[in-house]
């Protein structure tokens, strides 16, 4: 038993991988099965096993990577560095890794009752699994085609996922992010051909270590790789909602059914942050890298909460709002890597962008799929149609509420401790108007979420929804469990530091992560 | 010889973008999504064609010929990564045109129209 554990925790990374891939595919032939011998349920928890099975193995990984500080290297089929494929877990990996299998856990039970109406389950669970299994490959993968190769793993199952309900809406969000999706992922390919070009080498950690040579040697970094460092920022940042490319979003946010939102706003758009943390970082050091993050995080974030204010669906307003947040993290990261600053300060921003991705990944997710649990009794997302649901639904009202203050930073929420440090470093970087211009949106931010909340669930309840009543439980259970972590992780801010202490690491010394994975040799 | 492939690859981007800018067809704006993602696998082939610099490069494909003098071949023979590459990216973009593509059918199917400017519902 001892030696079967010992087989099984060497090979963890690729398990990680591998158990939502294979048990995807497996899913439509549970479907024929759980039909023939007529158990209609069987589909969502083979899922549900797949999902528990993928989440555990995060955690030995996990207790490795943050409380051991170790590297985890796995070559694929023993080819050595920097010639074959090869999957490194660090700090930044495990904390996408761990955010992607717990929403797919969360989302999972909750589609086991929100979806329980739909047809064609074994297609939805097949492609809600395949679309965790590439984000667990973005996060984990030391390899720069085969993160491109696991985007679109995760990129074409989200496209099919938000067509889901074939209706006019979503077909035409979907046709949309497919379109946009398309061109970013293609830029990426494009970059990662200039970057091939200029050094002929594809694993990141000896790109890292090439790219740096390329622009010692031509004393200043040549255009070709400022040209692929704007193609990897459109590409990625396309995915992540980061204006001016965020017109998909909102579509595709609104259409999709309500658990897949919460799967794209908590799980796709923090392994897009990673990925583009991931590259930039490690590949375009050289670059001042952190002032084009403040620019476009400053942008994003004030557009997103602007838009947001005007919005009449609840669904399109947490879209907005989902931009907006991605801004504080960008604006938190590029403050971290601002030259010529001190490391306090440095790793200072960078601890509140990663741990403002952890609280986003929290929270967002939660105010989806309480978005879901009103449409699963009320049926629409309109906010002008509905009202007064706090009497009828108080659990799905006490959750949302919980989101609503922890998403505008309210202490002692978490959202108040990531904002907080962002705003610190804002002032000890000689930056005020950066935190002046966070704390304003952030005001922004609770008037429409408070707007939201007070049109969804307070007031007069419409007389034709007098017969809602609450939602089952296992669209409860991630509610609460989010909502819980939020808590959490405000009262206890340490505990979520302490997550994120490793995942800033390699944005600010890429050297232990070079040297993990091309084995202490560099070239 | 001036490299003529770069240009080619670079138009090639260009006119997928034109198309799905100005054409007002959801197939057309597939196929110009085709002429995006396939400029940038000329440009990717390219890229392993002229890496190495040399004037008259070969086919990576040893033969006997090869065999007493393989630093030459070495030297001579162009980037066969690549040529993988691509055809790794060329597998993933007929997915996502066949996926587009079904989704135009049942935008057809729907709405009667492949006009773009006539299919909007979501606003805002």
């Amino acid at each position: 038993m001892m030696w079967f554990a010992a087989r099984i925790s060497e090979h963890l990374p690729i398990f990680a991988v591998a158990i939502p891939l294979l048990g995807g595919f497996v899913t439509p032939l549970i479907g024929i099965l759980g039909e023939r011998w007529s158990s209609i349920k069987a589909v969502d928890y083979f899922a549900l096993i797949i999902a528990v099975l993928t989440f555990l193995t995060m955690i030995p990984l996990a207790r490795g990577v943050i409380g051991g500080g170790e590297i985890f290297v796995y070559e694929l089929a023993g080819r050595i560095p920097p010639w074959g494929i090869s999957l490194a877990v660090d700090g930044l990996s495990i904390l996408a890794g761990l955010i992607a299998a717990g929403i797919t856990l969360a989302v999972v039970i909750f589609s086991i009752g929100f979806m329980k109406k739909e047809e064609g389950l074994d297609k939805y669970y097949l492609l809600l699994l395949i679309m965790c299994a590439g984000m667990i490959g973005i996060s984990f993968t030391a390899d720069i085609f085969n993160l491109y190769v696991f985007f679109e793993i995760m990129s074409i199952s989200s496209y099919a996922l938000v067509a889901y309900y074939r209706t006019g809406r979503s077909l035409e969000g979907s046709f949309k992010y497919l379109i946009m999706g398309t061109i970013g992922t293609v830029s990426i390919l494009w970059g990662i051909a200039i970057v091939y070009g200029a050094v002929g080498t594809l694993n990141i950690a000896d790109l890292s270590v090439r790219l740096v040579a390329v622009s010692e040697i031509a004393a200043g970094v040549p255009l070709s790789i400022i040209f692929a460092l704007a193609l990897f920022v459109a590409g990625f940042g396309l995915k992540i909602g980061m204006v001016p490319l965020h017109a998909w979003l909102p579509d595709a946010y609104q259409a999709a059914p309500a658990p897949i939102s919460a799967v794209l706003a908590g799980g796709t758009t923090v392994v897009g942050v990673a990925a583009l943390l991931r590259v930039t970082y490690l590949l375009f050091d050289a670059l001042a890298i952190g002032y084009m993050f403040i620019g476009l995080g400053l942008i994003t974030m004030v557009i997103g909460s602007f838009i947001a204010l005007v919005q009449e669906d609840l669904k399109r307003l947490l879209a907005y709002s989902g931009i907006s947040q991605m801004g504080y993290i960008l604006l938190g990261v590029g403050l971290g890597g601002l030259g010529g600053i001190g490391v306090s300060e440095a790793i200072l921003g960078f601890e509140g962008g990663m741990f403002h991705l952890l609280n986003n990944a929290i929270y967002k997710p939660l105010l989806f799929l309480c978005a879901g649990a009103v449409i699963y009794r009320v049926g629409t997302s309109n906010m002008e149609e509905i009202g007064g649901l706090a009497k009828k639904m108080p659990v799905t009202a006490a959750t949302f509420l919980i989101g609503v203050l922890a998403l505008a930073g309210i202490p002692p929420l978490n959202g108040f401790a990531s904002k907080w440090l962002i705003y610190v470093t804002g002032v000890q970087v000689n930056q005020p108007i950066l935190t002046v211009i966070a704390v304003v949106v952030s005001g922004l931010t609770l008037a429409y979420l408070l707007k939201a909340f007070t049109m969804v669930f307070l007031g007069p309840v419409p007389a034709k929804f007098e017969n809602v009543g609450k939602v089952p439980v296992s669209l409860q259970i991630p509610m609460l469990a989010l909502a819980a972590l939020c808590i959490v992780f405000g009262i206890l801010p340490g505990l979520g530091l302490e997550l994120v202490g490793p995942a800033w690491e390699p944005l600010f010394d890429h050297v232990p992560y070079v040297e993990a994975v091309l084995g202490g040799v560099i070239p | 010889m001036f490299p003529l492939h770069y240009p080619v690859a670079i138009l090639m981007f260009l006119v997928g973008v034109y198309c799905l800018l100005y054409r007002r067809n959801l197939i057309k704006m597939v196929i110009g999504l085709v002429l995006l993602t396939d400029g940038v696998h000329l440009f990717l082939v390219s890229v392993g064609y002229n890496i190495r610099n040399v004037e008259n490069p070969i086919p990576p494909i040893l033969t006997e010929r090869w065999l007493d003098s393989i630093p030459e071949f070495a030297a001579q023979s162009v980037d066969p990564l690549p040529q993988v590459l691509v055809l790794t990216s060329i597998v993933i973009d007929i997915s996502i045109v066949a996926l587009a593509l079904s989704l135009v059918i049942y935008i057809y199917n729907k709405y009667g129209t492949l006009n773009p400017h006539e299919i909007r519902e979501l606003r805002g």
